[in-house]
């Protein structure tokens, strides 16, 4: 057995030379972070996790976390794969650990407030404490000013940090202000401060030397974990278990007397919960944090200043002062078009104005009076045309050259319009662009102008009637046909090539209304894929088959359904790195976030979605143009100069479920699915050989912390959580750029109580169909059987009834002898049986495996009597497998419980009777230290892979009468909770480990 | 989900309510007792309650030993002190100490109050803010134990019963192990009124012996490592002249039991 990766919380980063060194488990990993890449992972404790670094100038790293401790040279580090000959253990825990200032020696700090002081090899120079003062530390850090200057500075868990002297062994200051525990407390560099941050959710700046608190910075939302002091002590970074990192600058008043923490800036940067590490390099103006999602997160500090050219804003004050020429009395911006060389605007007077972006002046372009009071500014500003239209139905088209020249101007009035409201445009082929006009009466036909690109000439006109209820907010052309979105989650689709005055309707989408973005995306199996996304923040992958659609019926598929975290969603594209990027606004911001890998690309404060806005591509990112207040602001949304993330995380909480894509592989490795504590449900893939990840998806369809989630067949997916919520999803993997995933079915629901939770499920599929039973327990010791129809995509109730009054944790459908039998495990430590043959519409068919429709009548049944039970555990049985295939008339079944044990019951099924005898047992009393959280059988159900609460993964012999070790190795996942295992064409296993992180291990025996 | 909105569907938690009990916890004590009995000794007479707010484990031992002794003559020489950070409101039959238990101090005043006679039974159902970081919240986990076990070594008789919350992570068995020192017998409880999706459990130390030539003294200027140096294994800095390297230490699973009987309430249901 052997690890292979390890995904998991990232507790300590720290910046030195061109790298980052993380502190990752039990590694410690070492990036490039201007090329993002990973130069080396070394394994540097057994079983600890590294929770601090230090790194000397003359170039040795000092790695610590719980009582290990290891110091090599940084070139160890990069390397080796293992130091692990340098691991020492100490008898307490380690609170912080770092080198003397000239190197040589090193202090540890423990949680007892003892420093024990070394030399690089090891050797003990001596041991410092402070008389009294010997209870437990939450927190702490060493201050080396000089070779005879240390202090230390410990966090207590009564709200006091305590600063002493390290030589003198002297109390220098108890720092009283403070409420709860001290999670983090630290020293200026320049001796004139020290930082804390606590329980309470404030930071604290003290002055050392006096010992007086100076100023409290209130502003996050719950605990606070780290700090530093970063630009010459001027400025304070701070990460919380409220997923932000925040920057405060430390004001000092002109005479020097009052000082005070602002917070300048706030970063979402990581997930669900806690960010534990932080540094900042101070040169580049960077931040790097890791999080209990495992993601290594970069954050550019100064991104909208960076070349001091990605803001700017304009009055009209200022515009008109620059023009030289007089504005009207309320003269104002209607509309824009940002362009490569700069921004076309108009004005409420029909003022053309160019906003030149690099010799940074205005000029009026032209001047037309039709296009005053209503005007709509749209263009296409790849091919460097710009749009204007009036509610008039005249059109004025403008094309600059790549230097912002007017090289052609056209203009048209365009017949048949009662008033025109709407104009959208949109890139046709290469060699045209295809312009809407849009009334606001319903009677009104829409009108679409196919335009030539270089001389603007109108090359062709289409008019098609108006559906009922359509009003356009966005437009796609692909080949011979435009697709409207509309509100009411309506799309349109016209057939220019066609005959069809009617377009094709898709009505009701999603749940939301306004559709904001319908682009196309790839081409899978000759049909196109658009990505539609709709303001209340649903988004879609659709298929169409558009050749056989007709007015009368469109033939589309859902390919993928979710929902963005928050906010109004406005738009989306996938970027060049095949990530799914969205935009949108939330409160009174406009965001960019990175679907794919779950973080924000930036916010800015816009004011909010009322606003007028566009974000434009200018070929070397996105310009956001906006008015806010009258003034005319701009943002450039350029690629980071440093990559975003060094490492993409998984889940920020507790994975409770893990089900590999078994039937084929993907892209040298295998899909699967997460489901986690953090209430979603994750697609990703791994790598066979390296155990690398890859996110695609994030589904947030559940609202309750998941239980369980299991690949059913080769694209079905079930899972299932509090509130009765258990989803079937529908996994499309032809795509070769990634595969997709929408919700096909909901399971009703019989109660509104919250806490009533779906404990797990099985099925037994119907031969050649995606037809099955489903049976689903409940933590209200309720025990439902139903079927999926998949021709209607329904579940209909056959079989409720109740066990007792506890929780049923699992349950699995078993056929041995053409009976199907019901087997679920309850809290109390018992194997309960149902025989459930003659309960259900269905038989089995001969090989047991599927089932058959028997025609018998569809109605809801009450559950019969267990036919046997038996105790086998002494309380809750948390995970069991089955194996009915490899005896006849057999079904072995394999329990692990609350109680640290393991067993194997073997049930026969008596031929005439068809009862069931429970003929022997194994029963491991101490398979475990701890909780039995996962067991699964593999390698064709002759071992056994168990995961325990300890860390430890074990794996049995099955084959003969009693449970056999054969192998046990930690894991350096925490809360391990749950495996999932596969089997490789050359038969090798690999299997996945899942708790606080995920591990990829691969098994030969 | 908030932690409190769950607990108020629990039927602990009514059943709590309905008996005049401060918390749903008093459930844990009651069936760790159904199967070891150690409240129904007639000559239990000092216990001390650590970490002991709001108190129900303290209603409990105070019904145990005073209300439902049929022997009232039996109760002159009883004395149950619970101690806790937090105030306490009052118990009847309960001297209640607001004190941190980690505190050398908090012992002399034990000690104060039983007229230096020993304890016969102490518990401890003390538990740390939990911080996320799981082997920090395991770890001081074990701190608050050990603590607690430190005050008991000084108080505690000759075959007197220790018991204590845990959470059965990774390291619980270095923890077993540890414990295997002082007492002759070490279970492992889960009680039903416990969750059964927290790690939660409680250790059950009975027949206190300490190691013959180990005499436990309180000191304000050792670490509780320090204190147990001599009783169990672990080695502190000082003695050294090398930093240790990492060894294996001794595990030990303890014997894992039940309490509180299948037929009574199951804390994973939903009613
Ligand atoms: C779960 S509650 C105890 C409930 C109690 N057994 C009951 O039944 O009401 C845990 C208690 O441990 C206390 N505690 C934690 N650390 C402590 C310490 N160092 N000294 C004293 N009490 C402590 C907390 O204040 C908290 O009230």
């Amino acid at each position: 057995m052997k690890e292979i990766s390890h995904h998991g919380p990232g507790l300590c980063v720290k910046f030195y030379d061109e790298f980052v060194y993380a502190g990752y488990g039990p590694y410690i990993e070492q990036y490039n972070y201007k090329s993002g890449e990973l130069i080396n992972r070394c394994r540097v404790f057994r079983k600890n996790k590294v929770h601090g670094i230090s790194i000397s100038s003359n170039g040795y790293i000092l790695a610590y976390g719980a009582r290990s401790a290891a110091v090599c040279s940084l070139s160890d580090i990069s390397d080796n794969v293992s130091i692990l000959q340098e691991e020492r253990l100490l008898a307490e825990w380690i609170t912080c650990g770092e080198f003397s200032a000239d190197g040589n020696k090193v202090f540890l700090l423990t949680c007892y407030n003892k420093v024990i002081i070394s030399d690089i090899i090891g050797t003990i120079i001596g041991v410092k404490t402070i008389k009294g003062e010997r209870s437990i530390l939450y927190s702490g850090s060493i201050k080396p000013f000089s070779d005879e200057l240390v202090y230390i500075s410990a966090g207590t868990v009564m709200g006091g940090v305590l600063v002493w002297n390290l030589y003198e062994e002297s109390i220098v200051h108890n720092l009283k202000g403070h409420e709860g525990s001290i999670f983090y407390s630290t020293i200026s560099d320049n001796g004139k401060y020290l930082a804390s941050c606590s329980d309470d959710r404030s930071i604290r700046l003290w002055d050392l030397k006096t010992g007086a608190e100076l100023t409290i910075g209130w502003g996050h939302t719950a605990r606070i974990w780290n700090l530093k002091f970063f630009q010459d002590d001027r400025k304070i970074i701070s990460v919380s278990e409220d997923c932000t990192c925040r920057v405060w600058d430390i004001i000092v008043d002109e005479d020097g007397k009052s000082v005070l923490l602002q917070q300048s800036n706030i970063y979402e940067v990581h997930q669900i919960k806690n960010v534990w590490g932080v540094d900042v390099n101070s040169d580049h103006m960077i931040a790097v944090t890791s999080g209990n999602d495992g993601r290594l997160k970069i954050t550019d500090l100064i991104q909208t200043s960076r070349t001091g050219k990605e803001t700017g804003s304009f009055s009209i004050q200022k515009i008109q002062d620059e023009l030289d020429i007089p504005f009207e009395k309320g003269e104002i911006i209607k509309g824009f078009q940002w362009f490569s060389f700069g921004l076309i605007a108009v004005t409420s007077f029909g003022k053309i104005l160019k906003y030149g972006d690099v010799n940074k002046k205005w000029t009026l372009e032209l001047e037309d009076k039709r296009f005053s009071s209503f005007v709509i500014v749209s263009g296409i500003s790849s091919k460097n045309i710009a749009i204007f239209m009036n509610n008039k139905a005249d059109i004025l088209l403008l094309r600059f050259d790549a230097v912002g020249n007017l090289q052609l101007s056209s203009d048209y009035n365009i017949k048949g319009l009662k008033k025109s409201t709407n104009c959208l445009v949109s890139i046709f082929d290469r060699k045209s662009i295809i312009l809407l006009l849009e009334s606001p009466n319903p009677r009104d036909r829409l009108i679409f102008l196919k335009i030539d690109n270089y001389n603007l000439d109108i090359l062709q006109e289409f008019r098609f009637n108006r559906p009922d209820n359509f009003v356009t907010t966005c437009m796609e052309a692909f080949e011979d046909y435009i697709l409207l979105g509309s509100r009411f989650s309506t799309i349109g689709i016209f057939n220019l090539k066609g005959s069809d005055v009617d377009p094709y309707l898709i009505r009701k989408l999603t749940p939301g209304d306004t559709i904001t973005s319908v682009s196309f995306v790839e081409i899978e199996k000759k049909l196109p894929i658009f990505s539609v996304t709709n303001r209340d923040g649903y988004f879609n992958f659709i298929t169409i088959d558009l050749k056989r659609s007709s007015c009368k019926r469109v033939h589309f598929s859902v390919l993928h359904s979710n929902k963005v975290s928050k906010g109004f969603l406005e738009g989306a594209y996938i970027d060049d790195k095949n990530q799914y990027i969205t935009y949108g606004f939330k409160s009174s911001l406009f965001y960019m976030y990175n679907e794919t890998n779950c973080y924000e690309i930036m916010s800015e404060p816009c004011g909010g979605a009322h606003r007028q806005w566009n974000l434009f591509p200018d070929g070397r990112g996105f310009v956001l143009v906006y008015i806010k207040a009258s003034d005319l602001h701009y943002r450039k949304i350029r690629e980071p100069r440093f990559p975003a993330v060094l490492k993409n995380g998984l889940h920020g909480r507790e994975i409770r479920d893990i089900s590999i894509l078994k039937s084929q592989p993907y892209k040298n490795g295998y899909l699967f699915c997460t489901a986690s504590e953090d209430t979603t449900v994750r697609l990703s893939h791994f790598d066979q050989d390296t155990g690398d990840i890859t996110n695609y998806w994030l589904q947030r369809k559940h609202v309750s912390g998941l239980q369980r989630c299991k690949f059913i067949n080769h694209h079905l997916m079930i899972s299932c959580s509090a509130r009765e919520e258990l989803f079937l999803w529908d996994i499309d993997q032809d795509s070769s750029s990634r595969p997709y995933i929408s919700t096909r079915a909901t399971l009703p629901t019989s109660s509104d109580i919250p806490d009533l939770r779906i404990m797990d499920f099985d099925v037994k599929f119907l031969l050649n169909s995606d037809s099955f039973l489903l049976a689903t327990v409940y933590s209200d010791s309720v025990i439902k059987v139903w079927s999926f129809d998949e021709a209607t995509n329904k579940f209909a109730l056959l079989i409720e009834g109740r066990y007792e009054t506890c929780c049923l944790l699992n349950v699995k459908l078993e056929s041995v002898a053409k009976q199907l039998y019901l087997i679920t495990t309850p809290t109390d430590g018992h194997v309960v049986v149902y025989n459930i043959t003659d309960y259900i519409p269905y038989e089995l068919a001969d090989n047991f495996q599927f089932l058959l429709e028997n025609f018998n009548e569809c109605k809801t049944l009450p559950l019969p009597n267990y036919i046997t039970k038996f105790l086998v555990h002494q309380s809750g049985i948390k995970t069991f497998c089955t194996d009915s295939e490899s005896l006849p008339r057999t079904i072995k079944i394999f329990t692990g419980g609350d109680d640290n044990a393991i067993a194997m019951n073997i049930l026969k099924v008596d031929a005439d009777s068809l009862g069931i005898i429970s003929s022997s047992s194994s029963f491991i009393e101490d398979a475990a230290s701890s909780t039995i959280t996962s067991i699964s059988l593999f390698d064709k159900n002759r071992k056994l892979m168990m995961t325990s609460v300890d860390q430890l993964v074990k794996v049995w012999d099955v084959t003969g009468d009693d449970l056999v070790p054969i192998d046990k190795r930690y894991t350096t996942i925490a809360d391990t909770g749950s495996l999932d295992v596969v089997t490789l064409e050359d038969s090798s296993t690999l299997s996945l480990i899942g708790g606080v992180g995920i591990s990829l291990w691969k098994l030969a025996f | 989900m908030g932690k409190s909105s769950k607990d108020k569907r629990d039927l602990y938690y009514r059943k709590a309510k309905e008996q005049g009990y401060r918390a749903r916890s008093a459930f844990k004590l009651l069936q760790l007792n159904e199967q070891f009995h150690f409240l129904d000794d007639p000559n239990l007479k000092r216990v001390v309650d650590l970490c002991a707010a709001p108190g129900s484990w303290s209603q409990v031992l105070s019904r145990k030993l005073f209300t439902e002794d049929p022997d009232k003559e039996n109760t002159k020489d009883k004395k149950i002190i619970a101690v806790d950070l937090q105030p306490m409101s009052p118990i009847d039959n309960v001297i209640t100490l607001q004190a941190d238990i980690t505190h050398p101090k908090t012992l002399a005043k034990i000690l104060e109050l039983f007229g230096n006679e020993k304890a016969d039974f102490v518990c401890s159902d003390g538990a740390p803010d939990v911080t996320g970081l799981h082997d920090l919240d395991e770890y001081v986990q074990q701190q608050l134990i050990m603590s607690a076990l430190q005050l008991t070594t000084c108080i505690l008789k000759t075959g007197g019963t220790f018991i204590a919350k845990i959470f059965r992570g990774r390291d619980i068995d270095l923890l077993y192990s540890q414990l295997g020192f002082l007492f002759k017998r070490v279970i492992c409880a889960k009680p039903r009124s416990s969750r059964g999706t927290s790690l939660e459990a409680f250790i059950v130390c009975m027949d206190y012996s300490p190691p013959k030539n180990w005499f436990p003294e309180l000191d304000v200027n050792k670490s509780v490592t320090e204190f147990f140096e001599g009783c169990m294994v672990t080695k502190d800095e000082s003695s050294n002249d090398i930093l240790p390297a990492w060894v294996e230490e001794d595990r030990v699973i303890a014997e894992f039991m039940s309490c509180g009987g299948l037929d009574s309430y199951d804390s994973d249901a939903t009613y």
